[in-house]
């Protein structure tokens, strides 16, 4: 048993700490209040190959593995989680699915134009009445001579307002459940699909959450993923390897507040000494520190058993459960540490905070991974 | 062209250091390690030759001495644009000095025949700024140290050091030289994750410290000092309106 990160992982994390740290830490802020995650930053993420960390090479990815894959989103989240959501959805949830579940063909043009960023990826699922119960989707497809008809709306979609590739989930009779549904590759790019808003929300103001309206919606026959009716299968086994990513930026977020709320009871004095002598700071670090490196070690754990060709739904829900709830407990005791300055937004503290929450609530709020967890424990 | 360049791995200048019982080095367990900062000045400066003249014409070679861990910036390197890679393991290279160090690189790559050697013009643990002299002066060839410019024209290195008082000297040089290299040289780059990969199939070279070990230490570390406590910081605090008049007094105290 070895809990060392290789050399290889070492290096790779170093080299994304030092971007994150002296590049991508510049705009974090700016790009919470920008509601956008800034051109600049696109365009370097582009350039280091973080669009691909671990497609293959063949098709423009860098090759890497899924714990290179954590260390990335990890590290950026550390210094700005919105640029760390952008990757995951991108990666897990859009890319994922082409390469586990693609023709050759639907890989080699979809996937080589994700790999390199030159498309920004989403996943079309979520709907007004479909969040959780994924089988309640009402986008409806008809089957025609040479393509497929769809039409219907779709919420809450991470990087939707990239208007780039899309994998949208459709039923052909809602009474099927799901047992109705397909999932479709689409070039978001096209009149009929149309962006109704992108939200204002809390957190990770950065990215794009966006609503769409498709109405008629023409997509080649070629461009079903899988078979007809294979979506819903399709959709848990992506959510699954979705969970991985967000637990890494749950993680980078909790150990991101940590090292602020560090540096800050170092300086810090009231009644003539440092908030880091006081035994009920220093008790907080110390939970703290405990449930980072606990959420480390499961997430680390997940990617360990994933690049190892095991079984890992479980120790996915699990570090999803448990990182975003690391993430809420930790920039809540960070703030609480920063006192009144924690809640101003000059420090940086705030925005944590407030993009922690939506860890515990999007790819599987926590409730569902207990779901997944317990069936798993029960159901066999 | 063949080009060596000649890395150290060293303490994360943010790490927590501890002295160790002896109190001539530093609890190396506890410690993060890095590429040393001036060390990535001189990959930076090989890799931009390399892309200047043509890759086909040129070859670098990375070279680092070290425990294991010190295989990890080999690989920066190699990520960064190296060709390949020659790994000295010695778990006591920290308590060599700096003329065994270089006696020790020399021994290794006397008959490399290198055209210009890179290296960082000192290393941001001990500071002493003379492996990079030694090991030139041991090969036999020109050395110019601590260099904020560099350009290259057949055979032919134009450089620019820095000098006291923030003056300039400009130098050319004919090949061989090896080359000191100090910050303001260059931006070093970013590894691209493909090219990360990329790198794992690069060779690296293994040998041992005894191979190469002829002589015995002139200079041994007797202490290591925290340093002293002189003046403490002082933060301030409340709007800036409350600020700016207090940092005013303050500088003006000091002047």
């Amino acid at each position: 048993m070895d809990f060392e990160l290789t050399e290889d992982h070492k290096m790779l994390q170093g080299v994304v700490r030092d971007f994150a740290k002296n590049e991508l830490s510049k705009y974090s802020k700016l790009n919470d209040q920008q509601h956008k995650i800034a051109d600049e930053i696109i365009i370097r993420l582009k350039e280091l190959g973080f669009f691909g960390v671990y497609l293959p090479e063949e098709y423009g990815g860098a090759g890497l593995d899924i714990m290179s894959y954590i260390i990335v989103i990890e590290e950026l989240s550390k210094f700005c989680s919105a640029t760390g959501v952008l990757i995951s959805a991108h990666t897990s949830l859009c890319c994922d699915p082409i390469y586990q579940f693609g023709s050759e063909q639907q890989k080699s043009k979809y996937l080589s134009m994700l790999a390199t960023g030159e498309k920004i990826g989403c996943i079309l699922l979520t709907e007004p009445d479909a969040g959780s119960d994924v089988a309640a989707i009402s986008t409806e497809y008809i089957v025609k001579d040479d393509y497929y008809l769809i039409n219907g709306s779709k919420i809450f979609i991470t990087n939707g307002g990239y208007k780039g590739i899309g994998i949208l989930f459709a039923t052909k009779d809602k009474a099927l459940r799901h047992k109705g549904l397909s999932a479709f590759i689409v070039d978001l790019n096209s009149d009929s699909v149309e962006i109704i808003k992108n939200e204002d929300k809390m957190g990770i103001r950065g990215t794009f959450t966006t609503a769409f309206a498709i109405n008629n919606l023409k997509v080649p026959k070629e461009n079903l993923l899988g078979k007809e009716g294979d979506g819903f299968k399709i959709a848990m086994a992506t959510l699954n390897g979705g969970r991985i990513g967000i637990a890494a930026q749950a993680l980078g977020i909790a150990e991101g507040a940590f090292d602020k709320a560090k540096e800050y009871a170092k300086i810090r004095k009231q009644f003539g000494k440092s908030l880091s002598e006081f035994q009920a700071i220093q008790f907080k670090f110390a939970d703290m520190a405990t449930k980072i490196e606990t959420a480390k070690l499961i997430t680390y754990k997940a990617g360990w058993l994933k690049d190892n060709g095991k079984t890992n739904a479980m120790e996915s829900a699990m570090c999803k459960l448990y990182a975003s709830n690391t993430a809420m407990f930790v920039t809540n005791e960070a703030l609480q540490i920063h006192g009144g300055y924690g809640y101003i937004c000059d420090y940086e503290i705030e925005r944590m905070f407030r993009d922690a929450k939506i860890t515990e609530i999007y790819e599987g709020t926590s409730e569902i991974q207990k779901i997944v967890i317990s069936n798993m424990l029960f159901k066999g | 062209m063949k080009i060596l360049v000649s890395i150290k791995q060293v303490p994360d200048l943010e790490s927590r250091f501890k002295l160790n019982e002896k109190g001539n080095w530093v609890v190396e367990s506890d410690l993060a390690f890095r590429l040393n900062e001036y060390d990535e000045y001189a990959i930076e400066e090989a890799v931009r030759l390399k892309e200047k003249i043509g890759t086909d014409d040129v070859d670098i070679t990375v070279l680092s001495i070290g425990p294991e861990r010190v295989k990890e910036v080999i690989k920066k390197a190699l990520a960064m644009g190296i060709d390949r890679g020659i790994y000295i393991k010695d778990n006591e290279a920290f308590s060599k000095d700096p003329f065994r160090i270089a006696t020790i690189i020399h021994e290794c790559v006397k008959d490399h025949g290198y055209d210009i050697i890179f290296t960082g013009m000192q290393s941001n643990d001990r500071s002493s700024c003379q492996v990079g002299v030694f090991l030139g002066e041991l090969l036999g060839i020109s050395t110019i140290t601590t260099i904020i410019g560099f350009e290259y024209n057949n055979n032919v290195v134009t450089v620019k050091r820095e000098l006291e008082g923030g003056k300039k000297m400009v130098l050319k040089c004919r090949l061989p030289l090896l080359l000191t290299c100090q910050l303001g040289l260059n931006t070093p780059r970013y590894p691209t994750l493909p090219n990360i990969m990329k790198a794992k199939k690069k060779e690296i070279k293994e040998y041992d410290v005894n191979d190469f070990d002829k002589i015995t230490n002139n200079i041994t570390i007797t202490k290591l000092n925290y340093p002293e406590k002189k003046s403490k910081a002082e933060f301030l605090e409340g709007s800036v309106s409350d600020i700016a008049p207090k940092l005013v007094k303050i500088i003006k105290s000091k002047i």
